[in-house]
């Protein structure tokens, strides 16, 4: 379960930091995963090429959205399947909701998706007294202890083998144990009862196929094609920007996601679902749903500053180098979307402005942008966002974020501006820096607006002389 | 590009203001290859902390100065990394939709080098001829790493110093948490990530770090000092003037 | 609620549209690098399929896939036989075995081995076309009962994929999808001539290959690289999270 609360970044960045657990795992996720994943990407046979084509494939894809989404739709029709299109969250969670009462649909199993999260269908499901069961194994987990996910790939990963434990003795009454493969064991065996009962399966969709008209479900666990596959009703929840044109295309890229997901040369279960079961099959779900959302995406499609951000697919891999992410974890920024990935699309989907900690929040290192299986530019998205927050922009419902910082920068433009007040000031800071508590040359504790620094760590005070003023007397010795 | 006549030197504000042992130190290395220098005194910032932090305006009149300023060098060289990035690859976006200053940034931008790339991939230089009994780590500026991709030039330099002992800390190229405003503004978040790169430089064994940028180098200085760790922080040009 | 046409005109309007749409979106014909690769596939002798082979007991390792060495019907029959007998079931303590109709399976005749004359052995038959709705309803209900019953799930592959271990399977009739996910172990005889070297190939077949463009990739098309994994707790590999815990692979050398 997750709430959005961006603004709280801060806050909850501190409670991340602060927890020794959460940062032993996240140390453990991105060691293993950072650089296998970076492995594989210099292994493939198609070389250094495959990334920088497969965001062109997505690109492409991007900027024939409407096309690609009519044949799609006109497929899966073909196939026997029902679209739907939903501008909003709350259509589309007005449309699986009827599909579910219209059924008599009483518990539901869910294949992890995160554009569900997004539209926060779980609470309206079960407002209408539907059970949703979570089946994903670190959704599962997250779902009994009521959390929000740490990892896109890995939701559960800041809860220890023990807390699990304790978690599954209270709410499923298991036998207290600390064996993964047990608890693991326990979880399959409660889940597949869910699985053999439910009337309704909900599943994402990974990255649709255009051309022959069928979404792309990718787990490793088997949940989803459990999902997709036993319930009468399979209903797949499909963010508008989740498709490619072709066959060939969905190769490359569909790699790509499982060497960023989880430095597989590809996921353990790949299913296209194209349609419901046909008559003379023997099973599969009577019903296929394909319920395509827009939700703020058509209008970041229309910036051409972000519109590169819908080439995204989820994948995670941009989490796992992450150095702020990797000490804040997941939950620190308030959304289904975290890590760099969700820096960036949590603003453009909820706001910029509620975001806006989001939005500065990092160092711009480019270690997502070299990790990110389709070489998505965050930096830049991340410095487009910041520009929007300190001068307004009305297309997005911006404000200016803060006069102060303004303030200071113009103040600062004007300076630098002019060698002259430039020394001057440098000038009289050498002198007050004197009054600064220092050790052994080092400040110890600086004024606002550079506290922050000085919280932990020392500074060097300012040389006696500028380099320019050694330089110009340097020069001046040598000329005479 | 054959040897230049003239070298015009870009000081990075921090290096001009807090570290000008650094700038010395590049002069040092620069002259002894035979070299031509100058250096406008009127230079100040590029403009990064204001356009990192969102504020294009500010960065944009930051950038005129700039152009005006060293459009007419032959060459310009600069010890950080991340200066150079905002100069050659942000400066084109600053300006993308006027074609006039365009034009002038993409003429500097072609000009302007770090200065271990100018060394090794314009001048040819391996070995500057230094020595420095000590045992050196190396961290990977982000910028100057991912964005310029100069990585192999300053470990070809660092591999000729004679009597160097380099030890690879582990995840050198990984963020220091500088960040500019960033380590200001989120202090706890950048003082996070910072005390893994600290742990990192303390566990490779090495007696001193360096780098190529000042940026991450005075951040790294500032938790070691914190920390009472006598670990010195210097600038890979220092070492390359070491005789 | 939002029509098709309101929608993906909001999106046209978003690509400032009436710009034309990319040519080549639905590719009409292979490159030459794709023509290659079916020609290569469909020259291919046994013998130069072999080095696939050893590429997929490497693989099979680390994906904790169990890869048999067998190779005749008869071995194989008798290995799984052997598997039926020894392994044991995870949900109760009765021994039922659910298999595809399958020529291939067929041909193992597994139903008249005296050895597994006391378990449940359970074909997924096609339904057919004349049966009434609810007699369709009826054959349905008794397919998922026997095969949530049962503890091996055997079924063919169209293919399997060397570089990646993955057995590619469509849905037909007969070939029902849950015999390869219900059932806690999952066994897939497979034709060596199904062997290809990589998911390219595999997809330039899927995409370019006259049968298979006529066929469709079917209503539900499974890409199965190994058994059922998750490493969600705490990171710890275990295998069987809701999918077959044990995938075992046979290969069936070329008759020719
Ligand atoms: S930005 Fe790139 S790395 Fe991050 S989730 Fe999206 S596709 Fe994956």
């Amino acid at each position: 379960m997750s709430t959005i609360a961006p603004e709280k970044y801060k806050e909850n960045a501190s409670k991340g930091i602060a927890d020794p657990v959460l940062q032993k795992a996240l140390g453990g996720l991105q060691d293993r995963l950072g650089p296998a994943t970076e492995k594989l990407y210099n292994s493939q046979p198609e070389g250094h090429d495959m990334r920088p084509r497969a965001h062109q494939f997505r690109r492409k894809a991007i900027d024939n959205l409407d096309v690609l989404l009519s044949t799609l739709a006109d497929k899966v029709r073909g196939h026997g399947g029902i679209v739907h299109f939903a501008k909003t969250a709350e259509e589309a969670v007005e449309i699986c909701k009827k599909i579910a009462l219209e059924n008599d649909v009483k518990t539901v199993v869910k294949g992890k998706s995160m554009v569900t999260e997004e539209v926060g269908l779980n609470l309206a499901l079960e407002k209408e007294g539907i059970e949703v069961y979570e089946t994903d194994l670190g959704e599962y987990i997250l779902q009994l202890s009521g959390e929000g996910p740490t990892h896109i790939v890995a939701p559960a990963i800041h809860k220890t083998r023990r807390e699990i434990a304790e978690l599954f003795t209270e709410k499923l009454g298991t036998p207290y144990t600390e064996d993964p493969p047990t608890l693991t064991r326990y979880a399959r065996k409660a889940l597949r009862e869910k699985f053999l009962k439910a009337d309704m399966g909900i599943s994402g969709c990974n990255l649709a196929c255009a051309e022959t008209g069928h979404i792309v479900t990718v787990s490793n666990e088997g949940n989803i094609r459990m999902s997709t596959t036993l319930p009468k009703i399979h209903v797949a929840f499909m963010g508008m920007e989740r498709i490619v044109a072709n066959l060939e295309e969905q190769q490359s890229i569909l790699r790509l996601m499982s060497m960023g997901a989880a430095a597989q040369e590809i996921g353990g279960y790949v299913s296209y679902v194209g349609g419901p079961a046909q008559a003379d099959h023997s099973d599969g779900p009577q019903e296929f749903h394909l319920i395509i959302i827009d939700n703020g995406r058509s209008k970041i499609l229309a910036d051409p500053e972000f519109r590169e951000m819908l080439c995204c697919i989820r994948c995670g891999a941009c989490l796992n180098v992450c150095p702020v992410y990797g000490k804040i974890g997941g939950q620190a920024y308030g959304s289904p979307y975290c890590g760099p990935v969700g820096a960036v699309v949590t603003p453009l989907l909820f706001g910029i402005n509620t975001s806006a900690d989001l939005c500065a929040g990092e160092t711009l290192c480019g270690a997502c942008k070299q990790a990110c299986p389709l070489e998505i530019n965050l930096p830049r998205m991340l410095l487009a966002l910041r520009s929007k927050l300190s001068d307004g922009d009305p297309d997005w419902q911006v404000q200016p974020k803060s006069k102060g910082e303004n303030l200071l920068f113009s103040g600062w433009q004007r300076l630098n501006n002019n060698r002259k007040i430039y020394d001057t000031l440098l000038d009289l800071m050498r002198m007050l820096q004197h009054l600064l508590p220092a050790k052994q040359g080092m400040i110890t504790r600086l004024p606002w607006p550079f506290s922050g620094w000085t919280a932990n760590r020392n500074m060097k005070k300012l040389a006696p002389k500028t380099f320019m003023q050694q330089w110009k007397e340097t020069k001046e010795k040598k000329d005479s | 590009m054959n040897k230049p006549e003239k070298v015009t030197l870009f000081i990075q504000c921090l290096v001009d203001t807090v570290f000008p042992e650094t700038g010395a130190a590049m002069v040092t290395v620069l002259e002894r290859l035979g070299l031509k220098l100058d250096c406008p005194s009127n230079q100040t910032c590029c403009g990064q902390p204001a356009f990192n932090a969102g504020h294009q305006r500010e960065a944009r009149a930051a950038a005129v100065k700039f152009l005006d300023i060293f459009e007419d060098a032959e060459v310009i060289v600069c010890p950080s990394g991340s200066c150079v990035n905002m100069v050659r690859n942000h400066y084109l976006e600053l300006f993308a939709d006027d074609p006039k200053m365009l034009v002038r940034a993409q003429a500097v931008s072609m000009k302007i080098y770090e200065f271990t790339e100018f060394l090794v991939d314009v001048l040819g230089v391996e070995s500057v001829g230094a020595r420095f009994p000590h045992k050196v780590t190396y961290h990977a500026s982000c910028h100057l790493n991912r964005f310029l991709g100069v990585d192999r030039q300053p470990r070809t330099l660092l591999a000729h110093i004679d009597d160097m002992t380099l030890i690879e800390m582990k995840d050198a190229d990984t963020c220091c948490g500088f960040g500019g405003t960033f380590a200001v503004k989120y202090s706890e978040i950048s003082g996070a990530v910072l005390e893994e790169k600290v742990q990192n430089i303390v566990d490779s064994g090495a007696e001193v770090v360096t780098g190529c940028d000042m940026g991450c180098l005075m951040n790294i200085q500032g938790m070691l000092s914190r920390k009472n760790i006598p670990i010195e922080v210097k600038h890979i040009a220092q070492l390359l003037a070491e005789k | 609620m939002t029509t098709q046409k309101d929608f993906i005109g909001d999106i046209s309007t978003a690509l400032g549209r009436p710009t034309p749409a990319a040519v080549d979106l639905f590719t009409v014909a292979p490159t030459t690098a794709e023509q290659d690769i079916l020609k290569n596939i469909r020259q291919r002798s046994p013998g130069e399929r072999q080095p696939f082979i050893k590429t997929l007991q490497e693989v099979s390792v680390p994906l904790h896939l169990d890869f048999h060495p067998e190779r005749s019907l008869e071995d194989i029959r008798q290995a799984i036989i052997t598997l039926i007998l020894e392994k044991d079931p995870e949900w109760g303590t009765k021994k039922s075995v659910v298999r595809w109709d399958h020529p291939l399976l067929n041909s193992l005749n597994l139903e008249a081995a005296a050895e597994l004359k006391d378990i449940s052995l359970y074909t997924t038959s096609p339904v057919a076309a004349t049966l009434s709705a609810e007699e369709r309803q009826q054959q349905r209900q008794q397919t998922r009962k026997e095969v949530e019953e049962s503890f091996i799930g055997i079924t063919s592959a169209d293919y399997c994929i060397a570089a990646t271990a993955t057995l590619a399977m469509k849905t037909r009739p007969g070939q029902a999808r849950s015999v390869s996910l219900v059932p806690s172990i999952h066994l897939a005889v497979v034709e060596e001539s199904k062997l290809l070297a990589t998911l390219e190939e595999l997809y330039t077949l899927l995409k370019w290959d006259e049968a298979e463009q006529a066929e469709g990739l079917t209503n539900n098309l499974s890409l199965v690289s190994g058994p059922s994994k998750t490493g969600d707790i705490e990171l710890v590999m275990v295998h069987g999270a809701h999918g077959p815990r044990e995938l075992h692979l046979f290969l069936v050398a070329d008759r020719s």
